[in-house]
This record gives C-alpha cells, sequence and structure tokens, in this order.
C-alpha cells in the first residue's frame, strides 16, 4: 500500500461513516457532504497530476507507480460526475442516506484496491467492491436490476475460489503475496509453478470482469438498475473490479518473456471474442442502455487485446483505453439518464427526432460515440490505433485486423442509435420533452471536454504514459 | 509430520471443489447455489491452509485464513440479503425464472 | 495421519450430503457439521486461532442466517420441482473425480512437496495481523463498513410516492 495516498481511501471511508449521522434529520447534509467529499478528493488529485514541477519531476516526489496516480483520478472523475448529477437529479424515491454512503464506500474500496502493493490485500479490496455493487445495482427496487446482481453474485464468488487457490499456490512458491517477492520470483526462477499460480488468478479476474463467455450478468445489471448506477458501474466499478487487476498480472507475464505465450494467446482470443460478440448483439438491440452495455463488453476486448501482447506499448494503450472507456461510457449512460428523466424511456423505437428536443445530449453523445468509434483526433483513436500497432509488432496481424474492422462495426451501431434517437423523423409524443437543466448537463460536458483535449491534446498524454508508467512498469 | 499430507490435502480439495462447483452447476434454487459456494470457499480454505504447512509458515496463513473467513460471512449474508429480497419482489427461489430479460 | 484423514472423509461425504439434501433445513446442518469438521482439521493442523475463528463464525453465524432465511421461505417452494437423478449420481461422480484425480493430479501433489521449506523464525499471529498485514485491517474494516451499508440498503424502507 503506497502511505501517502492513503487519505484519498480513509476521508470517504469516513465520510460514509458519518452520513447516517450527520444527514439524519436532513437529507441536503447528506447530498453535500458526499459532494464534497469527492470534489475535495478530485482537486487535490489533479493538483498533483496537473502540477507543472511534479511532471517535470516524473512525480518522483509522490509515488513509484504512475498507474495508480492515473487510476486514482479516474475514479474521483467518474464519482465526482456520477454524484453531482444524482444530486441533481433528485429522485425521492431511493434512500439517500444508504445510497450516497455506498458510493462512498466504492470509491474507498476503489482507491485502495488501486494502491494495494499485494494480490491479498487487492483481493479483500475488491470483494469490499463486489459487496457495495450488488446494493447499487438494487437501488432502485427494479425487477432488472436484481435479477442483474443475482447473476453477478453467483458468477463472481465462484471466480473468489480460483483467485485464493491462485494465491495458496503462490505462497508454496515465494512465501507471500506481494508484488515484490513475485517480480523476485520470476526473474529469479521463472519456473511452471509460478505462471499456473499467475493464470488461476488471471481466469478468476477474467470471470469477474464480465468477459464474453461469462458477460450474461452485464446487460442486465446495467438496464436493470438505477441510471446514474449504471454509468458508475459501467464508467469504473467493474473495470477497476476485474480489467485493472489483468492488466496489473499481464505486467508480471510481461517478465516471463516467451515463456508466457499461452497466456497471451489465451487473452488474444477472448478479448477478440469478447470484441465480436459484443459489437454484433449490440447491433441488434432495442434499448438504449442494454446496447451500451454490449458496446461496453466489446470496448473491454481491446482493452484486454492490448494487455495480452505483454508489450509495453500494448499495455500502456491498454491502461489509456481503460481511461478513455471511463469517459466515454459515462458520457453516453449519464445521457441516456437525461433521456430517461425527461423523455421517460429509452427504448430506441419509440424515440425519434431528439435532437431538436436536446440538442446538448445529442451532441455529447456524438463526441463520445465517436471517442468509443476511434475517430480522430478524440482521445479514442489513439489508444485504439496504439492497440493495433502493439497488436500489428507482436506479430497478431489477425487480431490487428480484426481491431481494426470491428471499430468500423461500432461506429455502424453508434450511428444507427444516433440516427434512432436524436436524428430521423420527430415523434409527436415526445414534441413537448425539453432539454434537462445546466446542472445535469455539467458531468457530460466535463467529460466531453476531457475527450477532446486527451485526444488534441495527445503528445502530453503520451509523455506521461511512456516516461511515468511505462519506464516503471512494475513495483 | 504436517508437510507429508500436503498430496493428501490437495486431493480432497479438488474433491470439495468438484462437489460445490457441481451443486452450483446444476440447481436452479438459489439456496443450493448458495450452499455450493459455501463449499467451494472451504476447499479454498483448506488449500490456504496445506500450503502454509507445506512452507512452514502456518502463522500467515492463519492470518489470510482469519480474513478469508471474515470475507466468506460477508458475502453469505450479503447473498442472502438479496435472495429474501428476490422473493419478497418475484414471490421465488428459482433461478430459472429469473431469465426473463433476454439479449 | 488417521485423524486427518478420517476429518477429510467427514468433510467430503458431509458436503456431498449437504448437496444432495432434500430440505433446505437439512442441506443447511450438514454445512454446520461441515464447518465443526473444517474447524477440527484446522486445530490438527496447528492453526487454533482460524480454528476458533472457522468455528464461531462458519459454523454458528453463517449457519443462524442460512437457518432463518430458510424459515422465511414458504413450505411449497421450499423443494422446486427440479429432478432428482441429478443430484442422485453425485457420489458417483465424486467417485469418478476422486478416481481421476488419485490418477492424475496426485504425482503432481507429490512434485509439489519439493517446494517445502524448513522451518523458519516465523512472527507470531498477531506480529503478522497487527505489523506485516497491518492493512489488511483496513480492508476487514472497509468490508465491515460495507456490509452494514448493504443491508440496510437491500432492506431500506421506501416511500410511497403521492
Amino acid at each position: 500500500m503506497i502511505s501517502e495516498f492513503l487519505s484519498y481511501s480513509i476521508v470517504p471511508l469516513l465520510s460514509a461513516l458519518a452520513i447516517p449521522f450527520l444527514g439524519r434529520k436532513n437529507e441536503k447534509i447528506t447530498e453535500i457532504l458526499a459532494n464534497v467529499t469527492i470534489l475535495a478528493g478530485l482537486i487535490n488529485i489533479g493538483y498533483i497530476l496537473f502540477n507543472p514541477s511534479n511532471h517535470r519531476n516524473q512525480y518522483s516526489t509522490f509515488t513509484q507507480d504512475g498507474f495508480t496516480l492515473l487510476m486514482i483520478f479516474t475514479i474521483y472523475l467518474v464519482a465526482m460526475c456520477v454524484v453531482f448529477f444524482s444530486t441533481r437529479m433528485n429522485d425521492r424515491k431511493i434512500d439517500k442516506n444508504s445510497y450516497y454512503p455506498l458510493i462512498m464506500l466504492s470509491v474507498s474500496a476503489m482507491c485502495s484496491m488501486v494502491m494495494a502493493r499485494d494480490f491479498f490485500t487487492l483481493y479483500i479490496f475488491m470483494e469490499a467492491l463486489a459487496v457495495t455493487s450488488f446494493a447499487l445495482i438494487t437501488t432502485d427496487d427494479g425487477r432488472g436490476g436484481i435479477e442483474g446482481a443475482l447473476k453477478y453474485f453467483l458468477l463472481t464468488f465462484p471466480a473468489s475460489a480460483l483467485i485464493i487457490i491462485g494465491l495458496a499456490l503462490l505462497m508454496i512458491v515465494s512465501g507471500g503475496f506481494s508484488f515484490e517477492h513475485i517480480q523476485a520470483q520470476i526473474i529469479g526462477a521463472p519456473d511452471f509453478l509460478t505462471f499456473l499460480a499467475l493464470s488461476l488468478i488471471l481466469l478468476g479476474f477474467l470471470i469477474k470482469s464480465g468477459m464474453v463467455p461469462f458477460h450474461f450478468w452485464t446487460p442486465d445489471a446495467y438496464q436493470g438498475s438505477y441510471s446514474p448506477v449504471s454509468a458508475y458501474l459501467a464508467g469504473i466499478v467493474t473495470k477497476i473490479s476485474g480489467v485493472y487487476a489483468i492488466i496489473r498480472l499481464s505486467m508480471f507475464f510481461k517478465l516471463f518473456d516467451d515463456k508466457a505465450y499461452k497466456a497471451s494467446e489465451m487473452l488474444l482470443l477472448i478479448g477478440f471474442a469478447s470484441i465480436a460478440w459484443g459489437a454484433i448483439a449490440a447491433m441488434r438491440q432495442k434499448d438504449f442502455k442494454r446496447m451500451l452495455a454490449f458496446s461496453s463488453i466489446s470496448q473491454l476486448g481491446y482493452i484486454l487485446m492490448g494487455a495480452g501482447t505483454f508489450t509495453t506499448l500494448g499495455i500502456i494503450a491498454a491502461i489509456f483505453h481503460l481511461f478513455n472507456h471511463a469517459t466515454f461510457k459515462t458520457t453516453l449512460f449519464l445521457n441516456s439518464a437525461s433521456l430517461e428523466k425527461n423523455a421517460g424511456t429509452t427504448d430506441m423505437k419509440k424515440l425519434g427526432g431528439m435532437e431538436h428536443n436536446m440538442p446538448v445530449t445529442s451532441w455529447t453523445s456524438i463526441i463520445a460515440l465517436f471517442s468509443t468509434a476511434g475517430v480522430p483526433p478524440l482521445s479514442g483513436f489513439w489508444s485504439k490505433i496504439m492497440i493495433i500497432i502493439a497488436l500489428w509488432m507482436t506479430g497478431s496481424e489477425f487480431y490487428a485486423a480484426a481491431a481494426l474492422i470491428f471499430s468500423i462495426v461500432t461506429l455502424a451501431y453508434f450511428m444507427i442509435m444516433q440516427k434512432k434517437i436524436f436524428f430521423g423523423k420527430a415523434n409527436p409524443e415526445f414534441a413537448h420533452v425539453k432539454e434537462v437543466d445546466f446542472t445535469l448537463l455539467s458531468p457530460v460536458l466535463l467529460m466531453s471536454a476531457i475527450i477532446i483535449a486527451a485526444g488534441v491534446f495527445f503528445p502530453y498524454v503520451y509523455d506521461y504514459l511512456a516516461n511515468t508508467i511505462a519506464t516503471r512498469m512494475v513495483i | 509430520m504436517m508437510s507429508y499430507t500436503f498430496s493428501l490435502d490437495w486431493f480432497f480439495v479438488t474433491l470439495i471443489f468438484f462437489t460445490g462447483a457441481y451443486c452450483m452447476a446444476v440447481s436452479r434454487n438459489i439456496v443450493k447455489q448458495l450452499i455450493g459456494l459455501e463449499i467451494i470457499s472451504k476447499s479454498a480454505l483448506i488449500a490456504v491452509i496445506s500450503s502454509g504447512a507445506l512452507t512452514n509458515n502456518i502463522n500467515l496463513a492463519q492470518a489470510v485464513i482469519i480474513v478469508l473467513i471474515l470475507v466468506e460471512a460477508v458475502i453469505v449474508a450479503t447473498g442472502l440479503a438479496l435472495l429474501v429480497k428476490n422473493y419478497r419482489l418475484n414471490g421465488s427461489i428459482d433461478l430459472e425464472k429469473l431469465m426473463s430479460l433476454k439479449g | 495421519m488417521i485423524y486427518h484423514s478420517l476429518l477429510y472423509i467427514v468433510i467430503a461425504v458431509s458436503a456431498i450430503m449437504a448437496v444432495m439434501a432434500k430440505k433446505l433445513l437439512n442441506a443447511a446442518i450438514m454445512l454446520a457439521v461441515m464447518s465443526i469438521a473444517v474447524s477440527l482439521l484446522l486445530f490438527n493442523f496447528n492453526a487454533p486461532w482460524a480454528g476458533v475463528f472457522e468455528l464461531s463464525v462458519c459454523a454458528g453465524l453463517i449457519t443462524v442466517l442460512f437457518i432463518s432465511a430458510v424459515s422465511l421461505i414458504k413450505k411449497e417452494d421450499d423443494l422446486l420441482k427440479e429432478g432428482r437423478i441429478k443430484y442422485a449420481i453425485l457420489p458417483f461422480l465424486a467417485a469418478v473425480t476422486a478416481i481421476l484425480s488419485g490418477i492424475y493430479l496426485m504425482p503432481y501433489f507429490e512434485y509439489l512437496t519439493n517446494y517445502a521449506r524448513e522451518a523458519a523464525q516465523n512472527p507470531g499471529v498477531g506480529e503478522i495481523i497487527w505489523t506485516y498485514r497491518s492493512v489488511d485491517l483496513l480492508g476487514q474494516l472497509t468490508l465491515l463498513a460495507c456490509a452494514v451499508f448493504v443491508i440496510k440498503a437491500i432492506f431500506a424502507k421506501r416511500r410511497i410516492e403521492e
């Protein structure tokens, strides 16, 4: 655990514990406390990340690990957007004194998880995160939500047992679970047992992150849950609980050199299957949120392919795509929440011509979907092109071509969505629908600005990725 | 004496893991699924203690197991809460009736 | 050694019986028997702390939770109309698994015993928990807080919309 960043996980934890006492009489206090906690964390990490003198020293005064720094920033960014959005949405049906503490607790668990320097610590916080996400999915008592939560529950905990058995094998081989132990073990004696232990842990995390053979809970959970919660889950929670650990593990597999080619092949195959199945299933969907869920599976596949090359370029591309995914998927899910709030439905068949009624929502959706599909100069283009180059350089020409083709398919299904919901013939039933007010739009506008900025100022981003993350890959 | 039981331990770990996994694979009853989950986590627990015994570091294994037991209790409590809520909303503990959303 | 193997046989048999039980209450009781056997096994491994936790939390608390949840479910729902045949063949399948793992996996497990280490001066349990793995305590705290809020959120009283 990096102790200088411990406050990022302890402050939300204390805030979560304080909310039920302070906000019992007045729920306004609950909302203010939640917003202030997250905003303070965001400003703090933003100051560290964007301060030029820190950047010049390559953050050496803070941490050895730029990956953790970037992930904490992403966690706070998405949490800020979601908390602010749900405050302004002001849904009276939900119980605020249990909803906001759960979000605070999951922020705390995620920050601890990315700071962990030990697989067992990582495991504990991941379980805490999983437990909070079930309660978040069932926030508004929808039937779809509880189905998704139960399916997630019954899939994710057998995977935990696989992780524990992998940890037991790690204990045999290196006598401990810390990253330094394992790194020393791999560099010293890269034997089969270490590989087997890490592969078991990898398999557990693949199941947890909702890759294609194990993806059944994802659409149900995202479609059935309370709208800001789906943005939160799709944007950051499921990514940190599964994909973060996969990228971390791929840094260890990289140390095996050529001996880990079987794990690489497996990851590339699962990544390809996720991309293909997610894109094809997304084309058939009638509901906006469900389509976004399948698109999320498809984008996970790209991250997995990037990490599965086990090269420096591929891993930093995967990290950048993880960040980009958080920005554009949060935008799209929050837009679907705005639609659901004002138009009352997210069914693509019923909606039409919403462009005149909700122009800002429409245009931010276009920015986010262009970034998802990889249209230059938006940020998604750069991460995808890096993933494709990394695949090409490791000799996986087939997968590189597939990644390219399916990004065109991504553009196709998003254009179909955009045409059905925002362009096209207006449905008179929705003629009275107005744009949501500015405070609800501000999280989406912020995310769109970040998408454009990260794309236009890509040289600076690449500088961060190459100098701060790639040069200190493990530890 | 203890390290000689290692292969026996792992033999039973595979057997118990199989029993739990089979229960989770075939059963439609959500309570049965939770029972299968418990059995699987017990096998993982035995794997940890036996690895600790092999490497003569039983104290680390104990520290790990205490945390694992806590995790298990929290998971079961959450699972049963979800089950009871699902029973109130849908009036069923059947897993197949959950498959109303398809895609 | 004989006591050790006997405990394993009790664990395996009670696991199979918990899966095969017709009534959910019996399944919960077989699970408790299994937990008690596991805690005796932990004592036999010379791991008393883990054994005590297993006995009090798994055999005690979790069994109580299971029984109280099962008692909330009505009798007619207790037993779904599932095919019994898939449970009846479980002992047979378990025996097949045992034989296969005896043939194919045992040599590998025997090989793993090469990784055995000499007894070193290991710190005590308390020292490991409080000094070396103190971060895990934060994890346990987070986990307990999560459990409290999750139960609170799942059973929250909803406001009825006027």
